[in-house]
């Protein structure tokens, strides 16, 4: 049929549409293609300066708040990493992991019977206010720590200084065990050899405020003022604090002991992974601890990212808690069974370089951790179905247990294990609960059969993790801290010989002994140590994971001006 | 005039205390601030003095009439809780105090104060944002009407009214920041010019729906203004066409664009509430979502209080500029 010259004009305009539609899908994917790939490396690195050098601005950032500046209520991670910029105590330690002395001039000379510690304070130490630093200041913020007018969670670890407990009690107006000998040289005397009180002196509870600043303040403002205009004698002093959003820190001139540090210190609040991730691979902030799970996986692979990066364990563990008291799990065998059941490299499969399997309830940074421990806690169906039969449970346990569970990570730590204590014939239920009812319900005697659990050290000592969660002493009609209701007296008689001894070889045998008796009778099945990452860029110097503290900034300096760098010298990106 | 001022200023009020009354109480139904504030751990008596402290055990209409300051004040923490000769104070709003956050731990006047420069920051660079861009495409289209240039402006500013800003926001950041480099990931720096440059692309993207409305309005109204008779008579003798444009045509478009300004200028504070969170910028929009988290009663009133003033501030002003420059407007009245 021959074309109309309708006909022609619609054909016309149909290839035009097309052509247009055409180029339209062509420039959308020219502008897609041309999309800058992803920095593969760090985007700015340092001047190359050698020698370190003071100034500049450091940037760090956390995922919630900060709870206060206040050392003596500065109990979680984020208080504390703020309290180690403004504050320093009489001791401290090292990246080893070794207590070291602070204000301390040296360590503390022990009394023969271990009950009596006497320190002499160094010279030139001095508060932010530029007052130095006396012996008696020590022994007043013992007093403000341990009196029960402000009620610290500090106090439990000081309860062992003669007169504590009279004075926390108002009984007495003077903790007799704190003595101030002279100016530079005060005193510690205990109810009993105690080795873990340096431990208790060096947690951020004991560090040292000036009582001038602090009386008018509490008197004005009440306790928590504090808090929010604190004044210590660390290496920075406190600029300002946006309560949510950030403190900064100014560096402290009249450090005792100086050395090249940032101007200023920001420490932003609230930040999430994913955030903090994007914006320290955009350079805007100078270090990343627990990036996202993406980023982490990205940062692990990236070669250039390699000499900037770190993952150590943290002095944690989590474990499947068994209540010793409540059937199945008060027969042994039970317990050794479960142990034995849970295939743990399934979550190091599921969650690369954030976990490592445990099995023993020592993290592998502590003493004395033995790698080679011979241990129920590992998988072996065969052994865990033997231990079954032992128990005299050989076609399973009929009633299904019942698993308490924090939240949604617990959720997932459960659903993995339920197939594998399913194969040696224990059917779970999960309870999940709030954490406040969690922590209330586990710590009643008789009430959780089984609860996902876990602890993050006090202090880098056995007794904190073992004292704490099975000592029997440690089991209470409420507020349990020993939530499996674990009962062993030689366990007990092992720790109480322990805490005091003062041959550091001896001692640590002792709780190699306690450690296997643990891992062997299974209160716990031990799950993992959860394991840190740290990201710093090129240009921050001096940086270290701290076994001891997780945010650590004390000792960076920084390279400036850092100089922006082409993606193209890390080579072809790959996809993350 | 002064009549029709009274009379919208004296709505404004009326609209300003519902709104108030109607978030007082439903702060109140939503949940228990001592709760929210203290943590799940608080001991009963914690709670017990916070809410003696706070007035919270106080009958609600009390709280409420003392917030307002008719009533005497029931926060028992505020300075102004007792005279010097013995007898209770006011401290509400009519006395010019906003209280003291929950969670802050400082006065709301002081939170407010440090938050409402940064988002005035970012309002005022929005504003610069839009004009800039929407004017002078909505000019460029008027003059280029019906060709390409006004086709592919008309579309752009289509396609920028319709993306809201949760999803240019986050596609901006992915872009510019994080894989071209150019900008920060969010947050608000660390000093001035810091500040100023961690604003740049939350300003841009606030502005964007601003500046493509702008542009239409612009078009619209200046190919309007272009058939009148005085831009007729203006051609007709001679003037310059740059001439006629700038000084007959555009000015007089430009009166509705005036009115947009004044009525979006509390959108701008309040349409940050998104863009602020996207952005991690921590003004006013980003404090309002803080604080409705933790329930923090005295800032989420105050923040009310100050978006209702806002509108009708801003409504008002935009009623009477328009009254002044339009005189059919107040003949009419």
């Amino acid at each position: 049929m021959r074309s109309t010259p309708k006909t022609e004009r619609l054909a016309i305009r149909a290839v035009g549409v097309m052509v247009v539609l055409a180029a339209v899908a062509l420039l959308l994917g020219w502008i897609v293609s041309s999309f800058p790939k992803a920095p593969i490396g760090p985007r700015y690195v340092g001047a190359g300066n050698e020698t370190p050098r003071a100034g500049g601005t450091f940037v760090f950032a956390a995922g919630s708040n900060i709870h206060t500046l206040d050392p003596h209520f500065a109990y979680d991670t984020l208080s504390t990493a703020a309290c180690r910029l403004l504050y320093d105590g009489l001791l401290d330690y090292d990246y080893d992991g070794e207590m070291i002395p602070s204000l301390a001039a040296k360590l503390p000379v022990v009394s023969d019977d271990g009950r009596i510690f006497r320190f002499e304070l160094r010279d030139g130490i001095k508060f932010h206010n530029g007052r130095e630093i006396t012996a008696e200041d020590i022994s007043w913020s013992m007093h403000r720590l341990l009196s029960e007018r402000i009620g610290s969670p500090g106090y439990p670890f000081f309860k062992s200084i003669e007169g504590a407990g009279a004075y926390h009690a108002g009984e007495a107006d003077h903790i007799d065990g704190i003595v101030v000998v002279d100016d530079k040289t005060v005193e510690f005397r205990l109810d009993e050899a105690d080795q873990t009180f340096l431990n208790a002196l060096a947690m951020p509870f004991a560090y040292p405020i000036p009582r001038e600043h602090v009386e008018p303040l509490e008197q004005a403002e009440g306790v928590d003022a504090v808090g929010r205009h604190p004044i210590g004698a660390g290496p920075f002093v406190f600029a300002r604090w946006e309560r949510g959003v950030q403190v900064e820190f100014r560096r402290f001139e009249d450090y005792w002991a100086p050395a090249a540090r940032p101007d200023r210190m920001v420490f932003l609040e609230n930040i999430s992974g994913d955030v903090a991730s994007a914006r320290f691979r955009n350079g805007d902030l100078d270090v990343i601890y627990r990036p996202s799970k993406v980023s982490r996986l990205f940062l692990r692979s990236a070669d250039a990212w390699a000499p900037y990066r770190t993952e150590v364990p943290s002095p944690s563990v989590f474990a499947l808690g068994l209540n010793c008291e409540l059937p199945p799990f008060d027969n042994v065998h039970v317990r050794r069974a479960v142990a034995f059941a849970l295939d743990r490299s399934k979550m190091e499969r599921l969650n690369p370089g954030e976990v490592l399997a445990a099995s023993q309830v020592l993290p592998p940074m502590l003493a004395p951790y033995d790698p080679a421990l011979p241990t129920r806690q590992r998988f072996d169906l065969d052994q865990a179905k033997e231990e079954m039969r032992l128990a005299g449970f050989p076609n399973g346990i009929e009633e299904p247990v019942t698993v308490w569970v924090r939240g949604e990570g617990d959720v997932r730590l459960a659903q993995l294990f339920q197939q594998e204590l399913k194969a040696i014939g224990i059917e779970i239920e999960l309870k999940q609960v709030t954490f406040a009812t969690y922590l209330r319900e586990t710590g009643k005697p008789r009430v959780a059969q089984a609860a996902f659990t876990g602890w993050h050290q006090d202090f880098p000592d056995p007794s904190n993790f073992m004292d704490i969660l099975f000592h029997s002493r440690s089991i209470h009609p409420q507020n349990s801290e020993n939530r499996s209701f674990y009962r062993n007296p030689r366990l007990d008689d092992i720790l109480d010989r322990a805490r005091p001894e003062t041959d550091r070889e001896k001692r640590l045998a002792l709780y190699a002994e306690a450690n296997a008796i643990l891992a062997d009778d299974a209160p716990w099945a031990f799950l993992f140590y959860p394991v840190d990452m740290f990201a710093w860029q090129p240009y921050v110097k001096g940086f270290r994971a701290h076994p001891v503290w997780l945010n650590e900034y004390r000792h960076v300096w920084l390279d400036l001006p850092r100089k922006r760098v082409s993606q193209s010298i890390y080579g072809e990106a790959e996809s993350p | 005039m002064i009549q029709f001022i009274v009379q919208r200023a004296l709505w404004g009020l009326l609209v300003v205390m519902s709104v108030v009354t109607l978030v007082f109480f439903l702060i109140f139904v939503a949940g228990d601030p001592a709760v929210t504030i203290l943590g799940p751990q608080a001991r009963a008596e914690q709670i017990a003095d916070f809410k003696a402290k706070k007035g919270l055990d106080q009958p609600v209409t009390t709280q409420f009439l003392s917030y307002l300051g008719v009533l005497p004040c029931v926060r028992k923490d505020s300075p102004k809780y007792e005279r010097d000769d013995g007898s209770r104070g006011f401290c509400g709003v009519l006395q010019g105090d906003l209280g003291e956050s929950y969670s802050h731990h400082e006065s709301v006047a002081d939170v407010i104060g440090h938050r409402l420069p940064r988002t005035l920051l970012l309002a005022a660079l929005a504003i610069l944002f839009e004009l800039i861009i929407g004017l002078s495409a909505g000019i460029i289209a008027a003059l280029r009407r019906n060709r390409w240039t006004d086709t592919s402006i008309m579309f752009a500013t289509f396609v920028g009214i319709s993306l809201p800003t949760y999803v240019t926001g986050p596609i901006a950041l992915l872009l510019f920041a994080f894989l071209l480099g150019w900008f920060p990931f969010g947050g608000y720096g660390v000093d001035a010019l810091d500040h100023v440059y961690h604003a740049l692309l939350p300003s841009l993207i606030l502005a964007v729906a601003g500046a493509a409305t702008y542009a239409r309005v612009m078009r619209g109204e200046l190919i309007e203004t272009m058939r009148h008779d005085h831009v007729r008579t203006a051609k007709a003798k001679g003037m310059p066409a740059s001439r006629v444009i700038i000084r007959h045509a555009i000015r007089n478009a430009l009166l509705p664009v005036v009115t947009l300004i004044g009525l979006s200028l509390p959108f701008l504070v309040g349409g940050a509430i998104i863009t602020e969170k996207i952005f991690a910028w921590p003004g006013l929009g980003l404090l309002t979502i803080e604080s409705i988290h933790s329930l923090d009663a005295p800032v989420i009133m105050a923040v009310v209080l100050m978006f209702g003033v806002a509108v009708q501030v801003g409504n008002l002003l935009a009623d009477i500029a328009v009254a002044a420059l339009d005189p059919r407007i107040r003949l009419s009245e």
